[in-house]
């Protein structure tokens, strides 16, 4: 059965021209991307907001109402020093989720020009890069910045650079491999023809047809960058204390792991909720970039031949 | 009595668009040994009419009916998976349109013909591999016993049909449906393909389905026709009447667009015009009526009727085009 | 194959070369020094100079690195500073432990993600699969440590039913195959679920994707029996992807245990990599990150073998 051969919007939808205006309609119909959006929108406020709308200062020791269950006073409850755990958990936020930016930021402004010329101008430039790559990512990401930080000094500015140098060579590689597909396709070759420099014909043809898979490998750059900062604030290489953040204070929750579980419990699920709203997002994105997928959502089921 | 009779099949598929009506109505016998031709463009229902016999149509999506489909006497519909499950590849089988892709990857030949040896004929797997071989002879590959071990990648698109054949004909079916079976070939290998199905099928009285959308394929294979459109027969006939007086303005459009072997020069090739209709949409009238060349003024009034022009040989269309 | 494997096992030497240099030079751009953190501030500085020629450290840093990497290739991977011992026998300890975890870790990967990717691909849009999405959603979302602690809460804290830690102690090793065998279970589950969810996801879709090949139709139009179907016919083909991604997860598992490790307090590399890192006790994170990076190399090897092993159309 040729059921699908009905033409569809996608098909005829331009893919480079005006396809981030397309994708910005096409993305609100992805319900999970949606919900992805808001969560992600809430925690960012809420951490944003954090010193106006936290109920506690979360540095305030009150020995007195120490390892309190949740209540109406502590909705999540309080750590070993009576400090307000939902306040913490805001205050955490701030810095998984700046470090996370900066992590994309950093690995956006390595990791692209580093793919586009590896990809563009290949030859002996592009093996040079790709192997320094190869050997980056021999290397498991979580020690290689464990390494780093430890080696650095535990600081945040030198978890979000240990990051963003193990995020890099990620992006760099899926960069060049999309560069050098699109590098050969013939408007390329058009507008070499017609006399465009390299470095116009970079920018303006190449960047813009791989900038949709660069934005869903950002996507996973910030949901790993999120759970790595917990990481190394859990194993004692990030934010040091009183500092509130969220792997830091799991870290702490493990010495009253059976007394109060609400204290490693309200961070755990504060991290897995963002990256999975972040993986939502990027679900989305995704397939609002990729007018191949816009196709298949709604057609046909049945695989019958014709 | 016919080796099977189908009588009003229909088959559904439920997608996001709505209900599609893949066959819609379909009725027809075939007797012993006889080689019967399912002709259509892609999306007529010929396949799924096929797999709708085999039972091998998905539920869900798919969807079933028919007042029955008796083979050999028994109706397929209302036995249960595990006993259709014991004539699938024994007493009734099927060969399929792209051979390449057809035979799993990853499994021998050997493997992939002995199997079904030894599922239906309870063979030993030294008996089944002995007659593997045989059959591999059978359908013509040379140094079959080496080629057991072989995986189908090692193998040319003709050879791999030639084993599905080998696989299709293992337990002697009574049944065999071939479809499009040619049409991934090249035209010599193709020749090769009919004349063997043929030479096997006429030695073992098997009966045929030979489903493609080329009508000189059928017309040099095939006892009977029956042209499908829009999920249904619109003509059926023994293939010399077909030829002689196509009664249908499609397989008058289908003759057209046919090269022959026997025709003079200067004879053209028309193309059909147009689209097959969508499927989910109920169709009153004639589903070929947007695109046929010899409609009459009725064609927009009223559903099409059978005419018979013979014992087998009839029409659903309100067209005379004996003149 | 033989010649493409040994192409193969030519490069690792090569990448080797880049990696060790990269973590010396990342060693000795980075504060910190090893001989002061190991004597303490108030020593003599004849002691300390002591040390430092000892370990080479006074001498220029291109001599340093061609030192060691000419010690190396003798299989000599140095003498720590910290612990005073060899870095060799240090990881003979070390190493067999992390093996074990990564392989408890994914025996539950593979013990759950075969059923589960198989049945959900069967039972597509049913509950079943839904449980399944669910699954490999949050096993990507929720990070090991906080499934650890999760873990350890149900488990062994409110349950009572298995140890926290234990895991290369002296009482496991004397106490019997459970006593040996209990302490991994915990750690290997908060390791091996992100595996799980990222295999499970892997079968799931390689084998809907299968179940749609023209070949499982002829599978089912020779009247085979549904065991036979799905089993030779279906996940066959499908292992063939799962199965080079277990042995590339594989490889990391090593370098990813860091945090399970400091959680369970086990022995393992991550720990030792860790305790390195503190006390830049240079030779133990050259020689330890050297031997990480091998493993994931020649799980990557190993991952491409297998393809070949499993799928008779790639022939290198």
């Amino acid at each position: 059965m040729a059921l699908a051969e009905a033409p569809s919007p996608g098909l005829k939808a331009p893919r480079a021209a005006g396809s981030l205006r397309l994708a910005a309609r096409q993305f609100p119909r992805h319900r999970a991307a949606l919900i992805g959006l808001i969560v992600l929108a809430l925690i960012c406020l809420a951490a944003a907001l954090a010193p106006l709308i936290s109920p506690y200062d979360p540095t305030k020791i009150q020995l007195s109402a120490k390892l309190k269950p949740p209540s109406f006073e502590h909705w999540l409850g309080t750590d070993h020093f009576g400090r307000d755990v939902l306040s913490r958990l805001m205050y955490g936020g701030r810095t998984s989720l700046s470090v996370g930016l900066l992590v994309v930021g950093f690995a956006f402004a390595f990791g692209v020009p580093l793919g586009l010329a590896s990809g563009y101008f290949g030859g002996r430039i592009d093996n040079l890069l790709m192997r320094l790559v190869d050997a980056f990512l021999t290397f498991p990401p979580l020690l290689l910045a464990v390494a780093l930080v430890g080696l650095l000094g535990p600081d945040i500015q030198n978890v979000m650079l240990a990051l963003g140098l193990v995020q890099a060579p990620v992006l760099a590689r899926m960069v060049r491999g999309s560069t050098l597909s699109v590098r050969e396709e013939v408007y390329v070759t058009a507008a070499r023809a017609l006399g465009a420099g390299p470095g116009r014909i970079v920018l303006s043809h190449l960047l813009r047809n791989v900038m949709s898979p660069i934005v869903v490998q950002l996507t996973i750059v910030f949901a790993a960058a999120v759970v790595a900062e917990a990481s190394l604030s859990f194993l004692g290489f990030g934010t040091q204390p009183p500092q509130p953040s969220w792997g830091r204070d799991m870290s702490e929750a493990r010495r009253f792991l059976g007394d109060a579980p609400w204290m490693f419990l309200a961070p755990t699920v504060a991290i897995a909720l963002c990256v999975l709203s972040i993986n939502f997002m990027g679900d989305g994105l995704r397939d609002a970039l990729d007018p191949r997928a816009w196709r298949t959502r709604r057609s046909v089921t049945v695989s019958e031949k014709p | 009595m016919a080796l099977l009779s189908v009588r009003n099949l229909y088959t559904s598929f439920a997608t996001d668009r709505g209900v599609v009506r893949a066959v819609n109505g379909v009725s027809f016998d075939l007797e012993a040994g006889e080689v019967l031709g399912l002709v259509g463009e892609s999306g007529s229902g010929k396949s799924v009419t096929a797999l709708s016999i085999m039972r091998l149509v998905p539920e869900p999506p798919g969807r079933v009916t028919a007042d029955s489909i008796a083979f050999d006497g028994v109706d397929l519909l209302r036995l249960s998976e595990a006993q259709v499950r014991e004539m699938r590849g024994a007493r009734m089988a099927m060969i399929f349109q792209d051979p390449m892709r057809s035979l799993n990857p990853v499994l021998t030949i050997g493997r992939q013909l002995t199997e079904v040896l030894r599922r239906h004929e309870g063979l030993s797997a030294a008996a089944a591999r002995k007659r593997s071989i045989e059959l591999l002879e059978m359908v013509g590959i040379p140094m079959a016993e080496r080629r057991l071990a072989a995986y189908p990648h090692q193998f040319s698109g003709g050879m791999r049909q030639r084993v599905m054949i080998a696989i299709a004909l293992a337990c002697n079916p009574r049944l065999l449906i071939a479809d499009e079976a040619t049409t991934a070939l090249d035209v010599t290998i193709q020749a090769q393909i009919i004349d063997l199905v043929k030479r096997l099928t006429r030695e073992r009285g098997t009966s045929v389905i030979w489903i493609s959308h080329d009508l000189g394929v059928v017309a040099g294979l095939c006892d009977r026709v029956n042209v499908m459109y829009a999920g249904t027969v619109v003509e059926s006939g023994p293939i010399r009447e077909l030829f002689h007086r196509p009664s249908h303005g499609y397989t008058l459009g289908l003759m057209d667009s046919t090269p022959r072997v026997d025709e003079q020069a200067g004879h053209r090739l028309r193309p059909i015009e147009g689209l097959p209709p969508n499927l989910i949409d109920p169709i009153p009238l004639c589903p070929f009526l947007p695109r046929c060349r010899v409609s009459v003024p009725a064609c927009r009034e009223r559903p099409p009727e059978r005419r018979t022009f013979s014992e087998r040989h009839w029409a659903s269309c309100l067209a005379d085009l004996a003149s | 194959m033989w010649r493409y494997l040994g192409r193969r096992l030519v490069q690792v030497p090569l990448v080797l070369l880049v990696v060790s240099l990269m973590t010396f030079l990342i060693t000795r751009a980075t504060p910190g020094d090893p001989v002061q953190i190991m004597l303490g501030m108030n020593t003599s500085p004849d002691a300390a100079a002591a040390m430092r020629a000892d370990f080479n450290l006074d001498k220029p840093l291109p001599e340093q690195y061609a030192l060691w990497i000419a010690k190396v290739a003798t299989g000599d991977l140095g003498r720590s500073i910290r612990l005073n011992d060899r870095v060799t026998s240090l990881l003979a300890e070390r190493l067999p432990i992390s093996l074990q975890l990564a392989a408890a870790a994914m025996l539950f990967a593979l013990c759950v993600s075969i059923p589960l990717g198989v049945i959900a691909a069967l039972r597509r849009n049913t509950w079943i699969d839904y449980l399944c999405t669910g699954y490999t959603v949050m096993g990507f979302a929720v990070p090991n440590f906080g499934l650890a602690l999760i873990l350890i809460y149900v488990f062994s804290i409110k349950l009572d039913w298995l140890p926290i830690t234990g895991i290369g102690s002296a009482e496991a090793a004397a106490g019997g195959w459970w006593a040996y065998i209990s302490p991994f279970i915990v750690p290997a589950i908060a390791l091996g679920t992100l595996q799980t969810a990222i295999l499970t996801r892997l079968l799931r879709s390689s084998m809907i994707d299968v179940l749609s090949q023209d070949y499982m139709r002829t599978a089912r139009a020779k009247g085979l029996l549904p065991s036979t179907v799905v089993i030779v016919h279906a996940l066959k083909n499908a292992m063939i992807p799962f199965i080079t991604m277990a042995a590339v997860q594989f490889g990391y598992m090593i370098g990813i245990q860091v945090t399970i490790e400091y959680i369970f307090a086990v022995p393992g590399m991550g720990s030792a990599v860790l305790n390195a890192v503190v006390n830049r006790d240079f030779p133990v994170i050259q020689g330890f990150t050297l031997v990480i990076a091998a493993f994931f190399l020649f799980a990557n090897i190993v991952a491409d073998m297998l393809y070949a092993l499993f799928d008779p159309r790639i022939r290198y």
